[in-house]
């Protein structure tokens, strides 16, 4: 059952909307994170804390630059962060076939064992 | 948002679809607007032209009156245009918002050139016709070249097509000649951009329906 365990740094309700967010850009793209706030809808430290770990993860990049003299942090998914959440939703429609075919079996496939 | 709570699978699949959605209505630029304001536009400036330009006009309004007016939806199209991108590129940096503003920018330096040219053509002592045609014909093989080079670009097939028949339309137009050509543009122009607009529509409640 290992290997269908959902990536727990996406498979929470704020990180899953992050990554989603992020991976419906074009590839290259970043989002300002007043921008990023507003799609997501979280608070600024909640969204700071997600980012922390996901940045940690190297699944998104995190830039602080200037918009002429304002500071502006950007952020984007990386290619790592990508591959992670194709996977992701690999293993969540596996889930759900399954799930779909074999009737309830109770796994749902949540693992926080990594929570540091 | 809370957060660290396990979902289950069917919440993590409405999660992304949910998201998605909301990231393509608020980022991605809506071909049905842009192709809908500039098909209004041309549909009702050039008919206008035509209605005023015939030797007996369908409607009692003056050329100058009629190209006025077909300058003025010109702009607001441009203007519905800008505040579009911009709405919807707000916060959003990097390889495509630099691909669509240099784009943009395109399209502005281009119709200066056309503007630029209307005058020198009158000041070299042009006719009001020559002018006219020479306006009409260079503004449209602008649109429809950067229509054609942008689906291209951005492999996009509809809006190549586009691009393609409103050139096809300028070539017929020209061997047409005035005033009738201002039909030809009007409906093959703004009638294609608005069909466009239409077609797009219907793939999106296709899409939705599935």
């Amino acid at each position: 059952m290992g290997e269908e365990l959902l990536d727990p740094l996406i498979h929470t309700q704020a990180r899953l909307r992050i990554m989603t967010t992020l991976t419906s850009l074009p590839r290259g793209d970043r989002l300002t994170f007043p921008r990023l706030q507003a799609l997501v809808e979280a608070s600024a430290g909640n969204l700071s804390t997600h980012l922390r770990r996901l940045e940690e993860a190297g699944y998104v990049e995190v830039v602080k630059g200037h918009q002429g003299r304002v500071p502006s942090t950007q952020v984007g998914v990386t290619d790592a962060g990508r591959r992670a959440f194709d996977d992701y939703l690999a293993r969540l429609r596996a889930l759900l076939t399954a799930s779909a075919t074999a009737g309830p079996d109770g796994a749902t496939g949540t693992d926080d064992s990594q929570e540091n | 948002m809370d957060d660290e709570r396990p979902l289950d699978p069917e919440a993590g699949a409405a999660i992304v679809e949910a998201q998605r959605a909301r990231v393509e209505a608020s980022t991605a630029v809506d071909p049905r607007v842009l192709f809908g304001a500039w098909g209004l536009a041309w549909l009702l400036g050039f008919g206008l032209l035509w209605a005023a330009a015939l030797d007996e006009p369908l409607v009692p309004v003056d050329l100058g009156v009629a190209l006025a007016v077909f300058f003025a939806l010109l702009a607001a199209a441009g203007v519905v245009t800008a505040v579009h991108i911009a709405t919807r590129s707000r916060g959003v940096r990097g390889m495509s918002a630099r691909q669509g503003a240099l784009y943009g920018w395109g399209w502005f330096l281009g119709f200066a050139v056309v503007g630029a040219l209307a005058h020198a053509l009158r000041r070299a002592g042009a006719s009001e016709d020559v002018v006219s045609l020479v306006m009409m014909a260079t503004s449209v093989l602008l649109v429809g070249a950067l229509y054609m080079a942008g689906g291209a670009l951005w492999d996009s097939i509809s809006q190549w097509a586009l691009g393609a028949v409103i050139t096809v339309s300028t070539v017929v137009a020209l061997v047409v000649g005035l005033p009738h050509a201002y039909l030809v543009m009007s409906l093959g122009g703004g009638g294609a951009m608005l069909v466009a607009a239409g077609v797009e529509a219907l793939r999106r409640r296709r899409a939705r329906g599935h």
